[in-house]
Order: structure tokens, then sequence, then C-alpha cells
């Protein structure tokens, strides 16, 4: 009799699985790809998202509001940015170029994602990426001192 | 009456066609700004990026575009609240070594007709793109090769093996 019972309860947690399987879910990762972060030189930030759900996952809004308009310059690519579905078991990428203003420790903090998990999904999902947490950020003089050529100073 | 159902019939099979080629760009122009990693600082990996506006005669937007590059086919990103569309490529840099790329731009139809190929084996040449975007990488510059201090020192020990040689010569000839 109890094995009965724990059969059928069993079975609902295989029901559950398999209506997983049906919906995406999505990890995103953010990093930042500089060997130094320098104030004034290029700052290159990566956004991977991979899909490792079983359908596709429509409508992915990629939205970072962690670098503050004071603090970092946009040289080219956007920081909200979408996709129309991302398919099951792929992957994709977004860079943007930035520049900081000013120099010393700042807390890099996750992007927001939010998907529909499957096609006739009415409600959005949200979740964060990866943060790629404190970094320091050279002042420009310090840099050249330690790495420009001396050639003329 | 036969004859004026068939009117009709041939009348709207000639109106279709102008239907179904409105979900196609039609003359395409691309204005395109580009971005590839110039300085090993600033990155570890090469990234190209590609942040353009398209406007077709037909006034489509909100297009689904995919972008082909070294055989790879990437999904073209739409920036929220503005028609720019980005297309990102990073890789090791020793995989992308200075000189010209070329992105190809296809829509959904072009994507399919793509894929379809690519499965069966086919060239993928004969596909037309809808654009192609060209970016020019001029390198990675990791530093200088040698170190300024090295030359330097080098020019010195030059000036100095001259004068040497000149003094030799000197004392020789007396």
């Amino acid at each position: 009799m109890k094995l009965i019972i724990a059969a059928i309860l069993l079975s609902f947690a295989c029901y559950n699985q398999a209506e997983e399987e049906n919906v995406a879910r999505l990890l995103a990762s953010k990093n930042i790809l500089n060997q130094y972060l320098v104030e004034g030189k290029d700052l290159t930030v990566e956004y991977k998202i991979y899909n490792i759900g079983g359908s596709s996952a429509f409508d992915v809004n990629l939205k970072d509001s962690g670098f503050p308009e004071t603090d970092f310059e946009v040289l080219r690519g956007s920081l909200n940015v979408r996709w129309e579905r991302i398919a099951p078991g792929t992957n994709v990428s977004h860079n943007v170029i930035l520049r900081p203003l000013s120099y010393g420790y700042f807390n890099f903090t996750s992007g927001e994602v939010t998907y529909k998990p499957s096609e006739e999904a009415t409600e959005s999902v949200s979740g964060y990426t990866s943060a790629p947490g404190e970094g320091g950020i050279v002042n420009s003089k310090d840099f050249d001192r330690r790495f420009s050529p001396h050639v003329v100073s | 009456m036969e004859s004026t159902g068939m009117i009709v019939i041939f009348c709207s099979l000639l109106i279709v066609p102008f239907f179904v080629t409105a979900d196609t760009c039609l003359g395409p122009e691309v204005k395109a700004e580009t971005y590839t990693t110039t300085e090993a600082v600033s990155s570890r990996d090469t990234v190209f990026i590609v942040q353009f506006q398209l406007t077709c005669k037909n006034k489509l937007d909100n297009l689904n575009l995919y972008a082909e590059i070294k055989g790879k086919t990437i999904p073209v990103t739409k920036s929220v609240g503005s028609n720019v569309y980005q297309i990102s490529y990073s890789d090791e840099p020793k995989k992308l070594p200075s000189g010209q790329y070329d992105f190809r731009l296809y829509d959904d139809e072009g994507y399919a007709s793509l894929r379809k190929a690519q499965r069966s084996g086919e060239s993928t040449d004969n596909i037309k793109p809808l654009y192609t975007v060209s970016v020019n990488h001029p390198g990675v510059w990791k530093g200088p090769a040698l170190q300024s201090e090295f030359v330097a020192a080098l020019v010195a020990i030059l000036v100095w093996y001259s004068a040497y040689i000149a003094k030799t010569k000197l004392q020789t000839t007396n």
C-alpha cells in the first residue's frame, strides 16, 4: 500500500520535470573583459545569456542600470536591448564599450533580464545576471607612469 | 458566370504578390558605426561591435535580423527605445587578426534559407544577404615591441663601441 502511494507521489514529480522541459530557462552572466581598468580608457563589458530550458524564450530584455552617467560614458553598444527569441540550448552574447570618467573603487552590479518562458506565456519572468563585483579604476597618470613607453617624459 | 468567377480569382491572385513582398525590406540602407578592440588592456578578447540603423523603402521596421560572420550566425539585438540594431562578436585575439571582416545581414526569410542550405550541406554563397557591413580591424596593440629603456641601453652601447673602435684606430695609426 505504502509502495503504491510512494509510486503515485513520485509520478507527480516526474510530471513536474516534464513540464519544465517545455519551458525556457535563462542564465545570464556579466563580465568585464579588461586586463586593467583605467580612467579614460575603454572598458569592455560582455553579457552572455544561455537558454538551458527545453523551449525558446521570447521577448528577452536585458537592461543594465549599473553604470551611472556621471561615472561612465557609453562609447559603443546599448545598455538596454532585446532579442525576439532565444532558441533552447543556444546562447547569445552582447557587448558594450564604456569609458570610466573617474578613478577609484567601483562596485559592478548585476544587470536585469526579463523574458517570457514560452510563446503562450502572458507574464514575463525576471532574473539577474552575475555581478563582476568590486573593481579598482586606476588613475590615468598612474597607469602611464607604470606602462607607457617613457620616450618623451 | 463562370468567366466572372475566373476573372475575380485571377485578379486576386495578381494582388497577392504585393502582400507577400511587404514582409521583406526593399531597398535597404544601413548607417553603421563600428568598434573593434585596439588595445589589449581594454579587453582580453577581441570584440567587434556594429551599431546600425536600417531604413527600408517600404518603411518596415522592428525586423528580426541575423548576422553571418566566419560561418557563424548570430542574432542581431534591437535597442529598446530607439531604432538601432547591434551586432556583437568576440573571440580570442589570435583567432581575429587584423583585416577586413564582412557581416552579412539576413532577415527571417534569408535566415531560414541559410539554415536549410547549411543542413543539406549546400553552399551558402547563393543566398543573397539583405546587406553586408564591412568592419576593418587594425589589430590589437599589446604594447611597444621593445622597452624604451632597452633601446636606450642598446644605443648607448653602440655609441661606446664606435667610440672605442675610433680610439683604437687612432692609437694604431700613431
